[in-house]
């Protein structure tokens, strides 16, 4: 994975305050294509604020969110709607699947909302079938335990093949196996080309998954760069990665 | 979209169902009350148009209900000497006296309606009267040719036909146009075959004992007068011919029609109601799903989708639900309609035109135009409430039901 991948997401010098408080201090983050983006950082610490304003489901006070290097504070309402739905894949923290409506017509949920379904659909059944959910394709959410939730909101998030995946505790309320299986689907997203943000407080994934952002009190503080030895080089020498490269 | 909102709505079965009962309701109450307001109006100004009298005259021991003897053509069975109508036409101020004579009730069971049919005989000029009001209407009639109303012999009553009445074969000379009043459910002869029959009824024979020969008998005569202005003063000379009495069209006509404006009025108020109940109804339900349904909308705002197509989604689900309702109340308001048209004509008591297959068919389409743009209204101010909804909620909510 390069660090010199395009960069598809960035936030730049972005504050957010509600009132006189504010929840994320001048916050700059570049997201790349095929990368993990890892934030982690205690309760109320900003993460998912910061998540949301990625996301642009929120507005900074200050600063700018850059798309593919376009400001995003420059686009009108329809143009940040048609963004939500066909760049950004959404894993909510509660998988968020609608009562009223099939697994599969969850799944195609961002479809229907893009008038694309028909041209979706074959797509949606093919994850249903990678991540198991083949055969409740026509439960209801009420009937399906709540790691099927979270593999249905999965499925969700990738069927219109969207360029950034937004997971918000993807693995939270998961028992371990369950959580496990979550993150191999999620972590290996980055290699078919997506790019990744993953906000989380479970260590283990956020170890697995690598170049790990900080955030605490509204400050964001970037991945500790780790010296590297390439073995694969005739002389041994020493280059800098992110954290997540293996050694 | 289409298919986001019909999951949604069968999903909800049950919430949908009762909102869909209550635009039936209100629409097919709605459809009735129009329809029967429609069949007043046009009944009673049918009824004026008609009246081609300015005086009725009757026995004076005739208890008879002037409203519905002029307007709504009762028949009269009370019996005069027919001399009264020679000497009606020498009174000064008399343009024209037409006679008729009312004979018994026939139930026809091929074709009856549940209401009674009345023999009526009729002079010369009534016909031609009469003949102006069917296309295919002439001004003489044979002895053994009737006139039939519109709401009688349906289907097989086209000229030419052979009916038969007490015995006796008719033929039909022609069929009349609806005018809202037991002159529909009559069928009509020359005067002497209607005394003929008459005499020879059986059922009819104590009458003649007491009222005398049928042939020299008449019922009731309608005077047209030549100046109105000596309305009054051709009554009181008609009233000098022997015990009768005389009934002015013009005093009973505004009575009559005062009574039935207040009824059009009640009418049309009930109607103007209803729709303003379903407007109240369908604005709280939308409000209220609009509340209770933000987690769901907020992730639709978040996924992606624009202010409009969440005004679309809204408004959608609140119009088919009003469209749903209204088509179900179609038929309900149809039905009570034809209840409420059928105790009326029974009672034979306002003149009433029932409305015309393009009224009908311009009724429902209205109705549904109507609660088409009562959903969509009562559904816009929550729609764009629901719009606006911040889709960063969706960050923070749990599961959604």
């Amino acid at each position: 994975m390069s660090a010199h991948s395009q960069i598809v997401l960035e936030a730049r010098n972005v504050t957010r305050s509600y009132g006189a408080e504010t929840i994320l201090d001048d916050v700059s983050l570049q997201v790349r294509a095929g990368q993990v983006t890892t934030i982690v950082g205690p309760s109320g610490s900003g993460k998912t604020t910061l998540l949301a304003l990625l996301a642009l489901l929120l507005e900074p006070t200050s600063g700018e969110i850059r798309i593919d290097g376009v400001d995003a504070g420059t686009l009108s309402d329809g143009e940040r709607s048609r963004l939500r739905n066909i760049f950004y894949g959404f894993i909510f923290q509660s998988a968020q699947l609608v009562g009223s409506l099939s697994v599969l017509d969850n799944v195609l949920l961002p479809a229907f909302l893009a008038g694309r379904t028909r041209e979706r659909r074959e797509f949606a059944h093919d994850l249903l079938d990678r991540l198991g959910l083949s055969a409740r394709a026509s439960f209801l959410p009420h009937q399906l335990s709540l790691g099927q939730k979270r593999r249905v909101a999965l499925a969700r998030a990738l069927v219109l093949r969207p360029s950034v995946i937004l997971a918000d505790e993807p693995t939270n309320d998961l028992d371990a196996r369950r959580a496990s299986q979550v993150a191999d689907f999620l972590l290996s997203l980055p290699g078919e080309g997506f790019a990744l943000v993953l906000v989380t407080h479970d260590r283990a994934l956020a170890e697995r998954a690598g170049n790990r952002w900080e955030i605490r009190e509204g400050k964001l503080t970037p991945p500790v760069r780790a010296p590297v030895l390439h073995l694969d080089l005739p002389e041994r020498h020493v280059s800098e990665t992110a954290n997540n490269e293996t050694i | 979209m289409l298919r986001l909102i019909a999951n949604s709505l069968l999903r909800r079965r049950w919430q949908s169902l009762a909102t869909i009962l209550g635009v039936a309701l209100g629409a097919g109450l709605l459809l009735a009350v129009f329809l029967l307001y429609r069949g007043f109006d046009q009944g009673l100004e049918r009824g004026r148009q008609r009246l081609g009298a300015d005086l009725l005259v009757v026995p004076s021991t005739a208890t008879v209900d002037p409203d519905k003897a002029l307007f709504a053509g009762s028949p009269l069975s009370v019996y005069m000497d027919k001399r009264f109508a020679d000497e009606a036409r020498k009174v000064p101020g008399v343009r024209r006296v037409e006679a008729q004579f009312f004979t018994q009730s026939l139930h026809l069971e091929c074709c009856s309606v549940g209401i009674e049919t009345r023999l009526i005989g009729i002079e010369g000029q009534v016909i031609q009267r009469l003949a102006s009001m069917s296309p295919e209407g002439r001004d003489l009639l044979e002895k053994d040719e009737v006139i039939v109303g519109s709401e009688l012999l349906g289907g097989i009553g086209k000229s030419g036909a052979l009916i038969e009445l007490l015995g006796e074969i008719f033929r039909l000379a022609f069929r009349l146009e609806a005018t809202g009043t037991s002159l529909d459910y009559s069928i009509l002869m020359p005067m002497d075959s209607a005394r003929d029959l008459a005499a020879k009824s059986e059922a009819l024979k104590p009458v003649w004992q007491d009222a005398g020969d049928p042939h020299q008998l008449i019922s009731a005569l309608l005077v047209e007068v030549t100046d109105p202005g000596r309305i009054k003063e051709v009554g009181r000379a008609l009233e000098d011919l022997g015990p009768l009495k005389v009934i002015r069209a013009a005093d009973t006509f505004q009575r009559f029609k005062r009574l039935m404006d207040a009824f059009v009025f009640v009418l049309a108020a009930a109607g103007l109601l209803t729709a303003l109940g379903g407007v109240a109804y369908l604005l709280g339900h939308f409000s209220s799903v609009a509340w209770d349904r933000k987690g769901e909308w907020a992730l639709y705002r978040a996924l992606g989708a624009t202010k409009p197509r969440m005004v679309q989604l809204v408004v959608g689900e609140s119009t088919a639900l009003s469209l749903g309702g209204a088509l179900l109340g179609l038929p309900l308001g149809y039905g009570l309609y034809r209840l409420a048209f059928a105790r009326l004509a029974s009672q034979n008591a306002f003149p009433f035109i029932p409305p015309g297959n393009a009224l009908l068919l311009a009724a429902a389409v209205g109705a549904l135009l109507l609660y088409g743009c009562i959903g969509f209204l009562s559904a816009a101010g929550p729609a764009l409430r629901v719009a606006q909804l911040e889709p960063a909620l969706t960050m923070a909510q749990g599961d959604i039901d």
